[in-house]
């Protein structure tokens, strides 16, 4: 950390400054958070970046709640810090109501990501190495007129401490990238990705998954694929089955279960921003969300996901939650405060963009699990389908309920095989009806865990890393190929 | 937050002790604070303060990027290091022309900082929630919901070239969004305000359009979709313009030939009454006088007439171009999304919301979209779904709220079926990107919704 040792006693003195206030609750959270991006294009390194960010978040309830943040590392900081939150804390109790919060078991406890190697230690000529190579050989022909390829890496360095006795430190470090073609025959533009669209995939893993993404060996063909999109066919209009690649399934779990299930935008709070929820409390444990296929959870256990962590942002222990069982709505994200006026679980599912931001609700690991098909029998079972590839456009409603994704490739299926490439493909339907006309899901071998490095939230705007993972599914009767062409 | 005296010395420093050929040395500073309130009572309030040091080195025509978020000696040493190990490690980039050179420019408008807006309190802040809640529930809304946030935040830019220039700007956004019937779960609706200075926005009159809207957005009906004559009001135009702007205003995208502008410009794509163009100079604009690179802004006219004419530039794709110079639409650099339209103006025309509905035998009127993606840039196809307020317009006259419709539209065909631009234009500011947009309403014929939701 910059401030060195000195971070644990700033902690220790601001808790103890916490006293004088006799406040009913408190809460220091340090970050220091390092980033790396190198982004290679059309030939060039566009940019090699390393950012740093360091600094400290207040949170007290006073009458209501108050939150300043400082990147001051001094006591005098901390002191100021304290006393701007509890004014804006008192400021608050003009119109609030009595804070309550979950009570929940207190920490002590240190946490460190698993990783081999720290992306960070790796030199820079390895990922520039890789990169470039694979930048190269993306550009398959001349019609590719955008040819990319990106690395990015976290390590965030995390301090938390509470009245109540909590004492969390954490260590996690996380990593990807990607590559993408982007060609165009003067009319048409379109544009292939791997291992997904906007910047690639990502774990909470080390240097090891980045390398892993094999991004050299996979460059040509998703150049090739690029050009090819310019020639295939317009995306049909009609109703007929959808078999969704996981790196897309990873978006639909995302927007259609993720947000709608998170607590704070089913009582209001995100009401003027991102939104409320059709999900709303009185369907608990009665919606039937899916078919009886579909269970999905909030799990921020789940071995390397974007959205693993050791505790979250309130000091609550990383676990998992089920929100989908068997087809049945049943379960929240939530924080403190949404459990206890709720009367649902803890899920620990509060998380705050950098020390600047207050902890919200929102997402870990979203995933979907496994059934029992495989890939290959979803397609061999379908008379009249498309298969869609990879996040191209997404678009949803307020509530959650009516949702239109485009992808960047589809695929014809026709009596049980592939029969042509399709351009432009979107689809669109309701939420619940959607996932109610899941009928198939592949198993645990073809499950993929995939990191979205850019969900925003809040005002101010936070931009969060969660995880998908999911299996290929098939979905019938969805409405596809929406709009004039 | 830091003087100008404290940022030379930095910088002097900083440019003594570099062994990089050119050096661009960028602080911001970030003084923020915001209430939000849902179901009419103060849920969140905080206040941040924070700065930020980029540094950009060059050796030959190898950049190296670092940042930090300290002031400090120390740490602009350590990160001036970063910055060029990492230029030593990086390939030439044969497209980089060197960092910009000073240029004189227009003024920042006095206008554009506010002190009133820089030291609104807590307590004021929560004074106008209470005022907002307390008007909703005279009239009966018992639930409003929304944010009051004002800022202040600084730039400055120092390069070797002898670009050394400060400013700052205030800005304060209140948002408002009523729910007349929660446990219904309808009646929704939505006003907001922005300016740079926060005494010109009255809390109660906002909170009076959204309580109005809410209160007309009970019974709500289905409509089939298909091609609508619509009415959209302000806000809903703003978000056309922002995308517009991201699929193609600007000359990375042109250059990467991935812009609805390619092959396009001198041509007529819109309706001959739209003009739109950048300016931070117009009096209802705010923002600093020069962008991130240090380089003033320029007036950019990008569609005069309905003509195609011109996109913003940065110094790196001016460098691509024969003859080219930055038009001062720098984002942070290095960045693959620079350059931008930062103070992005539509004109106005000569019709009221009003006219618009009474002109108009059958049509829909919009209070905003909501969560836009973009479908087919080459083709400005987008796509979107209404919210907080939507209307069907029969015989002249608003005839009963609808549940909130999808539409997938392609917007140059939108912007060239224009029957009328609003007499008004009203501002509007982004939390995520460092962009203003004037705007007013439009009336457009053959609005295509795609379908429909269910409130």
């Amino acid at each position: 950390m910059r401030a060195g040792a000195s971070m644990e006693d700033l902690l220790e003195y601001g808790l103890k400054e916490f006293d004088k206030y006799g406040l009913r609750y408190g809460d220091i959270r340090f970050s220091d958070i390092s980033t790396e991006s190198i982004y290679v294009k059309n030939g060039a390194v566009e940019s090699i970046k390393h950012w740093q960010s360091c600094g400290y978040g207040i949170r007290v309830i006073d009458g209501g709640w108050g939150f300043a943040s400082s990147s001051i590392l001094t006591r005098d900081g901390v002191l100021k810090t304290i006393e701007r939150a509890v004014k804006i804390a008192k400021a608050s109790s003009l119109a609030s109501d009595m804070i309550k919060l979950e009570d929940i078991t207190i920490h002590e406890d240190e946490y460190v990501s698993e990783y081999q190697k720290n992306p960070f230690d790796i030199e820079l000529e390895e990922k520039l190495d890789i990169l470039i190579e694979a930048e190269s050989r993306v550009k398959t022909d001349e019609s590719v007129k955008v040819s990319t390829a990106d690395f990015k890496a976290w390590h965030f360095e995390k301090l938390f401490g509470s009245t109540e006795g909590a004492r969390i430190k954490q260590d996690i470090i996380q990593c990807g990238g990607g590559i993408s073609a982007t060609a165009t025959d003067g009319k048409d533009v379109q544009t292939r990705s791997y291992p997904n669209s906007f910047g690639g995939d990502f774990h909470s893993e080390g240097y090891e998954f980045f390398k892993n993404l094999e991004l050299v060996e996979n460059a040509e063909r998703v150049g090739r694929e690029a050009v090819e999109l310019l020639q295939a066919k317009q995306c049909p209009s009609g109703n007929m089955d959808l078999i969704l690649e996981t790196s897309q399934l990873a978006l639909q779990i995302h927007e259609s279960c993720g947000h709608p299930t998170e607590l704070d935008r089913v009582r209001g709070t995100e009401a003027s921003f991102a939104g409320t929820s059709f999900m709303t409390a009185d369907k608990l444990n009665s919606l039937k969300y899916g078919s009886k296929n579909v269970s999905i959870v909030s799990d921020a256990t789940t071995p390397y996901g974007l959205g693993t962590f050791g505790y979250d942002d309130e000091g609550v222990k990383a676990r998992k939650t089920d929100l989908i069982r068997d087809g049945l709505f049943v379960g929240y994200q939530s924080s403190r405060e949404d459990a206890a006026i709720v009367g649902v679980p803890v899920s620990g599912n509060m998380r705050a963009d950098g020390w600047e931001n207050i902890p919200l609700v929102r997402m870990t690991n979203i995933n979907l699990e496994p059934g029992e098909w495989t890939r290959a029998e979803m397609i061999e079972e379908t008379k009249k389908g498309i298969i869609m590839d990879t996040i191209k456009s997404w678009s949803i409603d307020d509530k959650r309920l009516n949702f239109q994704f485009g992808t960047e490739a589809g695929y014809l299926v026709e009596n049980g095989e592939i029969t042509c490439l399709l351009k432009n493909p979107t689809y669109t339907g309701i939420t619940y009806e959607f996932w109610n006309n899941c009928n198939a899901i592949a198993g645990i071998d073809e499950w993929k865990l995939h990191g979205v490095p850019n969900c925003g939230k809040g005002e101010p705007g936070q931009v969060m890393r969660v995880g998908h993972g999911c299996a290929p599914s098939r979905f019938k009767d969805v409405r596809v190929g929406v709009g004039k062409w | 937050m830091v003087t100008q005296d404290d940022l030379d010395q930095l910088v002097d420093g900083l440019f003594e002790k570099t062994v990089a050929d050119e050096l661009e040395i960028v602080v911001t500073s970030d003084n923020s604070a915001l209430t939000r309130y849902a179901n009419s009572r103060i849920h969140q309030n905080i206040a941040r303060m924070d700065n930020g040091l980029s540094i950009r080195a060059i050796l030959g025509k190898r950049i190296g990027s670092a940042s930090t978020n300290s002031l400090s000696e120390d740490a602009a040493l350590e990160t001036l290091k970063r910055a060029e190990t990492i230029a030593k490690h990086q390939r030439e980039d044969p497209h980089f022309k060197g960092l910009p050179e000073m240029m004189e420019g227009k003024k920042q408008k006095s206008s554009s900082y506010v002190a009133p807006t820089a030291n609104f309190s807590p307590e004021e802040r929560a004074a106008a929630v209470k005022d907002i809640i307390d008007h909703a529930s005279a009239k009966g809304v018992d639930r409003v919901y929304g944010s009051f946030q004002n800022s202040e935040q600084g730039l400055y830019v120092a390069n070797t070239n002898g670009i050394r220039k400060i400013e700052k700007i205030t800005k304060a956004c209140l948002t408002v969004t009523a729910i007349a019937d929660w446990d219904n779960d309808r009646g929704f609706g939505w006003s907001e305000a922005c300016s740079p200075d926060v005494t010109k926005i009255d809390p109660v009159a906002v909170a009076e359009v959204a309580v109005e809207k809410g209160l007309n957005n009970i019974e709500m009906s289905s409509v089939e979709p298909g091609e609508y004559t619509v009415v959209l009001e302000p806000l809903a135009i703003k978000s056309l313009l922002m995308y517009l702007s991201f699929m193609g205003f600007s000359s990375r995208a042109v250059q990467e030939q991935r812009s609805f502008l390619n092959g396009k410009f001198g041509k007529q794509i819109m309706h001959e009454n739209v003009n739109i163009w950048d300016d931070v100079s117009h009096e209802e604009m705010v923002g600093t006088s020069f962008d991130f690179e240090g380089v003033p802004k320029q007036r950019v006219d990008i569609i005069k007439q309905g003509v195609a004419k011109d996109v913003v530039y940065d110094s790196y794709t001016a460098g691509r171009e024969e003859g080219k110079k930055s038009t001062g639409h720098a984002l942070p650099m290095p960045n693959p999304s620079s350059p931008m339209t930062m103070n992005l103006i539509m004109d106005n025309g000569d019709m009221s919301t009003e006219e618009m509905v009474e002109t108009t035998d059958k049509g829909i009127l919009v209070t905003r979209f909501n969560y836009c993606g973009v479908v087919h840039p080459v083709k400005s196809i987008l796509t979107g779904l209404t919210r907080d307020g939507t209307w069907l317009i029969e015989d002249g006259e608003i005839s009963k709220p609808l549940k909130n419709l999808r539409f997938t539209q392609n917007l140059t065909d939108a912007f060239s079926n224009i029957e009328g631009i609003g007499k008004e234009q009203k501002l509007f500011s982004f939390d995520y990107y460092p962009i203003f947009v004037l705007c007013p309403a439009l009336k457009i014929s053959n609005f295509n919704f795609t379908g429909g939701t269910e409130f």
